[in-house]
């Protein structure tokens, strides 16, 4: 398109505005109006009246005073649990010269990068009595006895080892900047290793060991998958399953009693924020520029032992979950005349299951797209401009992606539940408020990356461009664009992993007909299936561990960071 | 042009996921997903033209799940196939069901029947013991076996408030008068749990974390033929049975396609296959699972659903009391 030059300026600016709106309206359609239902849900009168009466009997009833505090119990023994390994794997990395330091960081990541059903359906199968791993051990429990996950104990161990890499990728970023100086002298004069890294290093990098273990925090109380699998069987109740178990139990016009849990939810998640925020800018020392520490001691009896650590942590529950849907039956022994592949047959003929690959990967695929499509002009806009529109923007869309997943759904039913004005019809029961609830709560990991190589890109090009008359179509097209591309590609990549083995959203959101993966394993499951639910899990591991290949493979082209496990 | 692509990508999203075909019905049942599957696949042999689309949970989030549906405006159900009469009464009290009065039921027993044709028993299920063949040594024969502190304490029952055959198992074991809630009160004492459903069960007992269990006969006899190290008992009292009816709902906009998948349900087809499935068939001479004692034969505890129906929430809270919610 030409245009002439003396028309340029103000159809341009018009051109932005409308962008804006545009992108005003989406991020209101799909964000703010649910979490704002979601509040003035909570905050209803009660049935009597009162103000915020409501809030105040679902707050004092034994069932979610119950579910606070094991939400609150798991998940600070989780937290516990996921920094002790995640300091000490990260130092380790960090400060050992190792041989085989990339296969191990990516081994360290897999509890992070593997669903978390999936990871809570594989440490049930290596803790069970029929443990196909411990029991030839002779280190399986005794028959006779349940499943020692099934406790607050075993919720937090696995939620734990889960997020363990929250924390050790926030260590490992501060281990990498660790200036040699300080290092050398303290070994100049004379200090032990060990006391190295506990005096000295361990203080330096402290405000991040606590911005990971807040990390995990948050993690934490809004992870559904581990303890709806553990919890449930083990009758530990948390926030997360009891919202889940009354909207199941009393259905969909239940969303506005629980709307209370969900914001005690979200409260918990902003202050854990609010807190990292002061424990990265407010306590952080700060530390004299110089040649990063690089280690140079081997240490291959360390590099040994790491390797069964990390292998625990991460393959040998995922062996056990392989080893179960190669069995016929549950309670069956595994052995070479017992292995067979029916499981795997049988739910590839389901038709049911096939339904739920072919909807996650639906969701996933466009979710990513239409991501990419509002991220990429979003980046643009906020670039340089200090519009207050778009910085609040820019805080709204970070917000269901860091709240629990359940407040987000809930939000959504609360939002979609009526009929919509002019078209006359509800979402809740189509595939279209999965849609919505994906692309609400995954926007972020494409807006950050893209955000990230929108900064370093050079202002004066699109200077030149406007200058010149370029329209607003061809400056981001054309000049923004191919910068980005890259960061953008790596984010729909992250948004697809995690996207097609969504639980959280989608168990409160599917319908007949609209089931996805994480609901399919979790479904046959409770139906008592477990060896049918393994095979669906293995499979869908499989699936993901692919596209982090197919990831790394073109990764080299992306911007630092975006891949967690690319150093 | 960006905002264009990204307006028409959304609008275009939106409407493919609001395109269903027209002779699509909705089932909503308790039936395991995998047998629902082998279902369809074989009424769609039969009626190609109509399209099934499947809901499925436990009796009692289905029942939570259209009583919600009813109360926004109206459910994308046309069929309901749950396992216990209770719930179905109930249905049928608010006046949610049809009656299909030219239901093929000839030769059934009338006692599976509605009076009012509104809803039909489509096999019957009966509640046992399960126990695991590797833990335990001498197969229990009655019920008073699972009071014994070493059975008790190492026993998994399914939860009425999950299950619909739960419900009619303790509604109609508290109705006995050498039982009544003291069995249950006796169970809690000795430390007897209560799991989901009936799959929390069979799980439970294979797995061998629990010894005995209390459960509908053919989940334990299927896990039995596939390999697992358990077996099924059918205790010498009696056992409680339900008939999993089926009925069309009133607010379906497909009736005639809801009605054939019933009378479907009441077909020699559709009875074959669920003998073969491990239920009892209700039609006269479909031969029923191998294995199984005949149903004539078998000693079934007597059941009154009026009163069953009339306490349905007080068992409900009751049982919850002792197992925990």
């Amino acid at each position: 398109m030409i245009r002439r030059p003396v028309m340029g300026r103000p159809h341009r600016l018009g051109g932005e505005h409308l962008l804006v709106s545009l992108l005003v309206l989406y991020v209101s359609f799909t964000t703010l109006w649910p979490l704002a239902r979601l509040f003035s849900a909570a905050f209803q009168p009660g049935e009597d009246g009162t103000p915020l009466g409501l809030m105040l009997t679902t707050l004092a009833s034994r069932s979610a005073l119950r579910a606070l505090s094991g939400t609150l119990q798991t998940a600070l023994l989780s937290v516990a649990v996921s920094t002790v390994i995640g300091v000490a794997l990260a130092f380790a990395v960090s400060l050992l010269k190792l041989r085989t330091r990339a296969a191990l960081t990516f081994l360290i990541l897999i509890p992070l990068i593997v669903p978390s059903q999936t990871m809570a359906l594989a440490w049930i199968e290596l803790f069970g009595a029929q443990s196909p791993i411990l029991k030839p051990l002779g280190l399986a429990p005794p028959p006779g006895s349940t499943n020692p996950l099934y406790s607050t104990g075993g919720i937090a161990l696995v939620m734990g080892i889960e997020h363990m890499p929250l924390v050790f990728i926030a260590v490992r970023a501060a281990l990498r900047a660790l200036p040699a100086d300080l290092v050398e002298a303290a070994r100049i004069l004379g200090i032990s290793p060990g006391r190295i890294g506990l005096g000295i290093v361990l203080p330096i990098v402290m405000p991040s060991v606590l911005a990971g273990s807040l990390i995990a925090f948050t993690a934490a109380i809004g992870n559904f998958g581990v303890p709806a699998l553990l919890g449930i069987p083990g009758r530990i109740s948390v926030l997360t399953t009891l919202i889940y178990q009354r909207l199941n139990g009393f259905g969909p016009a239940a969303a506005g009693q629980v709307a209370t849990l969900a914001l005690v939810l979200a409260a918990m998640a902003a202050l854990a924020i609010v807190l990292r925020n002061i424990a990265t800018t407010r306590i952080a020392v700060p530390l004299p520029a110089g040649t990063p520490f690089v280690p140079t001691r081997r240490a291959p009896v360390f590099e040994f032992l790491l390797w069964i650590v990390v292998l625990i942590l991460s393959l040998v529950p995922l062996a056990a979950l392989t080893m179960t849907a190669l069995l016929p039956a549950i309670g069956v022994a595994f052995g070479p005349d017992t292995i067979s592949l029916d499981q795997f047959r049988a739910v590839l003929d389901n038709p049911t299951v096939r339904r739920a690959f072919a909807n996650s990967l639906l969701l996933a695929v466009i979710t990513a797209a239409i991501s990419m499509l509002v991220a990429v002009p979003l980046a643009f806009l906020s670039q340089r401009r200090t519009n207050p529109v778009l910085r609040l923007l820019d805080f709204v869309i970070e917000g269901p992606w860091v709240v629990p997943g359940t407040v987000v759904a809930l939000g959504m039913i609360l939002a979609f539940l009526k009929p919509l004005p002019l078209i006359g019809l509800s979402l809740y029961g189509t595939m279209a408020i999965l849609v919505i609830a994906y692309l609400s709560r995954f926007l972020p990991l494409v807006l950050r990356p893209v955000a990230a190589a929108a900064q370093s890109a050079d202002p004066a090009l699109d200077e030149a461009a406007r200058i010149t008359g370029a329209g607003l179509n061809r400056r981001i097209l054309s000049i923004f664009l191919p910068g980005v591309l890259p960061a953008a590609a790596a984010g729909a990549i992250l948004v697809v992993m995690t996207a097609l083995n969504e639980l959280t959203l989608s168990t409160l959101l599917w319908s007949s007909g609209k089931e996805t993966i994480g609901v399919m394993i979790f479904a046959l499951q409770y139906e008592g299936n477990s060896t049918g639910a393994a095979a669906v899990a293995v499979l869908s591991t499989l699936l993901v561990l692919s596209l982090a290949g197919g990831a790394t493979l073109i990764g080299s082209s992306m911007p630092k960071g975006t891949l967690p496990w690319l150093e | 042009m960006f905002f264009r692509t990204l307006v028409a990508t959304t609008i275009l999203a939106g409407l493919a996921f609001q395109a269903a075909a027209a002779d699509t019905i909705t089932v909503y049942t308790s039936q395991p997903q995998d047998q629902m599957t082998k279902v369809i696949e074989a009424f769609n042999a039969d009626h190609p033209e109509i399209k099934i689309e499947l809901f499925r949970s436990g009796t009692t989030e289905v029942m939570a799940k259209l009583q919600a549906e009813y109360a926004a405006g109206n459910s994308p159900a046309d069929v309901i196939l749950i396992a216990d009469t209770v719930a179905m009464t109930q249905l049928k009290n608010d006046d949610r069901l049809l009656a299909f009065t030219d239901a093929p039921v000839a030769g059934i027993n009338p006692a599976f029947i509605d009076a009012d044709k509104t809803f039909f028993g489509t096999k019957v299920i009966t509640t046992g013991i399960i126990y695991n063949t590797n833990l335990v040594k001498t197969a229990p024969k009655s019920w008073n076996d699972l009071l014994a502190a070493d059975a008790a304490k190492s026993l998994i029952m399914p939860s009425p408030l999950y299950s619909g055959a739960a419900v009619i198992h303790v509604g109609t074991v508290s109705q006995q008068p050498e039982f009544g809630w003291a069995y249950y009160e006796k169970l809690a004492e000795a430390g007897a749990v209560a799991g989901q459903g009936n799959g929390t069960v069979v799980e439970a007992v294979a797995r061998g974390e629990k010894a005995y269990g209390i459960i509908i006969e053919y989940m334990a006899l299927n896990a039995k033929k596939k390999g697992s190290p358990v077996d099924f008992v059918f205790p010498a009292e009696g056992v409680s049975s339900i008939t999993q009816p089926v009925a069309v709902l009133k607010g379906s906009d497909q009736v005639e396609a809801a009605k054939t998948f019933v009378a479907w349900q009441l077909s020699k087809a559709a009875q074959v296959q669920a003998a073969a499935q491990g239920y009892f068939p209700i039609l006269p001479g479909v031969a029923q699972p191998e294995g199984y004692p005949a149903l004539t034969t078998l000693k079934i505890l007597p059941a009154d659903s009026d009163a069953m129906l009339k306490a349905d929430k007080e068992t409900k809270e009751k049982f919850a009391e002792l197992f925990g919610g």
